[in-house]
This record gives C-alpha cells, sequence and structure tokens, in this order.
C-alpha cells in the first residue's frame, strides 16, 4: 500500500510493482491511512512523511503501538531526510527508510522483494 | 520510442539537477548571510514583514525542488528501462508527468530567485506606460480553458473609467496569474471566480473573488508571509513554495500599492490589490 498524497508520484513509482504482479493500493489523505491499513492489512506500506491530515511518522507509530498492524512491514519513502526524521522512524520501528530522489522505480520491486523475504520476480503478491 | 526523445529527456534531466545545484549553493550562501544579520540587527524595517533573517529555508527549498526532481528522475527511469512492454499511451503519460514536473520546478526556481531578491533588497519592477485591460484580457482568456475543465465560471468585469497608466506589465501579470491560480485551486467544481476592476481614490483597485473553501481569520495576516499554506488549505495540499502571495505583496507594495483579503460573502474569498493612478 502506498500512503502518499503526490498523486504523479504515485502513479510513476507503481507502475513496476503492477508489472511485476503486485497489487497496489493507495491512500492519499494521512487522516485515512490508519482505517485504510486496519480494513486492507497489507503486507508492506510505503509512507510518504508529510501528509495532509496526519503525519507519516505519526501513522507510523500508531501501527507499531496496534497489536493489529504492528507486523506490517513499513518503509518511509520521503524527500527530508534530516537526522531527526530517520531517528524517529528508527525508534518508531520502520523497517527502512528511502530518500525518494534517491530511488528510481526500476529498482523498488527488488528492494520490496528483499523486505518481505521473496526471491526478487517471483510475482508474488501484495495484498491490500 | 523515437530515441531523440530519450536523449532529451535525459539532457532536460541533467540540466535541472545542474540548476537546482546551483541555486543550492547560492541560497546557502544567502541563509547564511541573513543568519549573520540577524544575529547583529533586530530588524529589517519593510523587508521583516517579508523575510525572517534567522529563518533556515534552505530545508523547505530543497523539499519542494525534489519532490517534481523525484518524479523527473522517476519517470525517465521507467522509459529508459520499462518502454518495450509499455504502450504509447503508457509513454505519453509519463512524458507529460515529466514536461509537467520540469515546469513545477523551473517556477520554483524563478520564485526562489524573486525571494531572494526581495530578502537581499535587490527586487525591481520594471515600469512602463501600459493599458491594465489589455493585460487583464490577457490573462483572464489564459485561465479559460483549465475554468472549463474544472466546470468553473471565470467572469471579468473591466471599468473603463480608466486603462492607461504606468505599471510593470509582466510584474502585474505574475501577480493575476498567482491570484488567479489560487482562486481556481481553492473553488469547487460549479463555483465562480470574478475578476473587476474599480476606482479608489487615485489608485486602480483589481479584485479576483472565489466562491471557494475561505480563509480562517487567524490565517489571513499569516498567508503574505513565507511558507504559510493556510491551515484549512492542507486537505487539498497542492505543491508550492508558499512564496506566491509574498512576491505578489512585494510587487504590488514596490508599485506603491497596497493588497489584502476579505471575506468574499456569503462564500469564499476576495483578493484586493491597489496600484497608483
Amino acid at each position: 500500500m502506498f500512503v502518499e498524497d503526490d498523486e504523479s508520484f504515485f502513479n510513476i513509482f507503481s507502475v513496476p510493482l503492477k508489472m511485476r504482479g503486485y497489487e497496489v493500493a493507495h491512500v492519499a489523505d494521512g487522516s485515512r491511512a490508519m482505517d485504510a491499513i486496519m480494513r486492507e492489512k497489507p503486507d508492506l506500506v510505503l509512507m510518504d512523511i508529510i501528509l495532509p491530515g496526519m503525519s507519516g511518522l505519526d501513522i507510523l507509530k500508531e501501527m507499531k503501538e496496534n497489536l493489529d498492524t504492528k507486523e506490517i512491514k513499513v518503509v518511509m519513502l520521503t524527500n527530508f531526510g534530516n537526522d531527526e526524521n530517520v531517528n524517529k522512524a528508527v525508534e518508531y520501528g520502520a523497517e527502512d527508510y528511502y530518500m525518494k530522489y534517491n530511488v528510481v522505480p526500476s529498482e523498488l520491486p527488488e528492494k520490496i522483494a528483499i523486505l518481505l523475504g521473496e526471491t526478487p520476480d517471483t510475482g508474488i503478491k501484495v495484498t491490500g | 520510442m523515437e530515441p531523440y526523445i530519450i536523449w532529451l529527456v535525459i539532457a532536460e534531466s541533467v540540466i535541472l539537477v545542474l540548476v537546482v545545484a546551483v541555486l543550492f549553493h547560492k541560497y546557502e550562501e544567502l541563509n547564511k548571510l541573513h543568519r549573520k544579520i540577524g544575529d547583529i540587527k533586530d530588524g529589517r524595517g519593510e523587508q521583516k514583514s517579508y523575510f525572517d533573517g534567522n529563518a533556515d529555508y534552505v530545508p523547505i527549498f530543497i523539499h519542494e525542488l525534489r519532490a517534481p526532481l523525484s518524479v523527473v528522475r522517476g519517470a525517465s527511469d521507467l522509459i529508459l528501462k520499462e518502454a518495450a512492454s509499455m504502450d504509447a499511451d503508457q509513454i505519453h503519460e509519463l512524458l507529460v508527468q515529466i514536461r509537467e514536473n520540469s515546469d513545477t520546478m523551473l517556477k520554483t526556481v524563478a520564485d526562489i530567485l524573486d525571494f531572494s531578491k526581495i530578502g537581499s533588497g535587490k527586487f525591481e519592477i520594471n515600469v512602463v506606460y501600459a493599458n491594465i485591460n489589455d493585460v487583464l484580457k490577457e490573462e483572464v482568456a489564459s485561465f479559460q480553458p483549465i475554468a472549463k475543465i474544472k466546470k468553473i465560471e471565470l467572469e471579468l468585469n473591466l471599468n473603463e473609467d480608466f486603462g492607461n497608466f504606468s505599471f510593470d506589465p509582466l510584474r502585474l501579470k505574475q501577480v493575476l496569474n498567482n491570484l488567479l491560480t489560487n482562486a481556481m485551486k481553492f473553488t469547487q467544481e460549479g463555483g465562480k471566480v470574478t475578476i473587476s476592476t474599480g476606482r479608489y481614490d487615485h489608485h486602480a483597485s483589481i479584485t479576483v473573488a472565489d466562491t471557494g473553501i475561505g480563509i480562517a481569520d487567524e490565517d489571513k495576516e499569516r498567508l503574505f508571509k513565507p511558507f504559510s499554506q493556510a491551515s484549512n488549505h492542507t486537505k487539498v495540499r497542492e505543491r508550492g513554495t508558499g512564496l506566491g502571495l509574498v512576491i505578489v505583496k512585494a510587487i504590488v507594495e514596490s508599485h506603491k500599492g497596497s493588497i489584502w483579503l476579505e471575506d468574499n460573502k456569503p462564500q469564499g474569498t476576495k483578493f484586493i490589490f491597489t496600484l497608483p493612478l
């Protein structure tokens, strides 16, 4: 699942994931993210930090404190790379932290496959 | 996909990256200078309202430039590596994204440069004798296509008592473009945006009124300060450096005019600015 308010970024970075067979859900409003995560139970969430309604770091914290969602892997994906945000993401339990401008879409499926413990290009689906 | 298109995309991306790098370097120097000034002086007279000498704006500028840059880089990467498995429409959409996000970056760079000139007291206008009605008609016409798409009525009411006087037509277009862009952004389908002119003492007054979501009283003053998008606009947050109205205010005040906003009862916001005749 992508929690991302930038439509252009979501449209582009979801393309290679869909091409590899992943199902990709999208939530653009931070205040609606937790409900969607509880409902969809995705295997992995790609989370922006600056969102309308609720910040990605607050959603991450809530996810990791909730027994129903704490096992869901979370990758923070942002253009804000300051130490404070990275430290908070680590403290709250994010599995990884990518800078958007450092990641290209074609590399994303392999990174996600590794995080999910899959062999890259198996096409195993992420539900949600 | 013609190879030259791919090379054009790559060349455009490289140029943008270089522009951003130079700008970051330049702006970091400017910020250091302003921090020093802020330590020495308590205020900067009139310019204090625009520019906080102690504020570090660089992280915000970096974020606002990285966002479209990530899309340009991502879309180019997909074209280069996945074009063989895409159809023409998908590739066209990626090229549109590259173009639109490149435009966003250029607009952001222009705003940052204007802002740096305002902060350093070097912002200037180029006043010539011109017809304001021509400028208004041209600028409003350029918004008709987007108004049609968004199903917003766009109306221009001109006061024909005056037309020719001395102002900077390019900077006035920039003011109108900014105010109309905001009005269109925050007005829902079926709404209306009205641009009208009037005479106010020895000034021309131009009003841009919308029937959008309105602006809370506590946000009205803040809006003319850097990076202060109104709180009730955050649900429909769109990209932007938050510098637009700062630059608009600087342009109007450089003409020795004024700008303010009012509620557009029963719904929406009115931005009113004056220019001396």
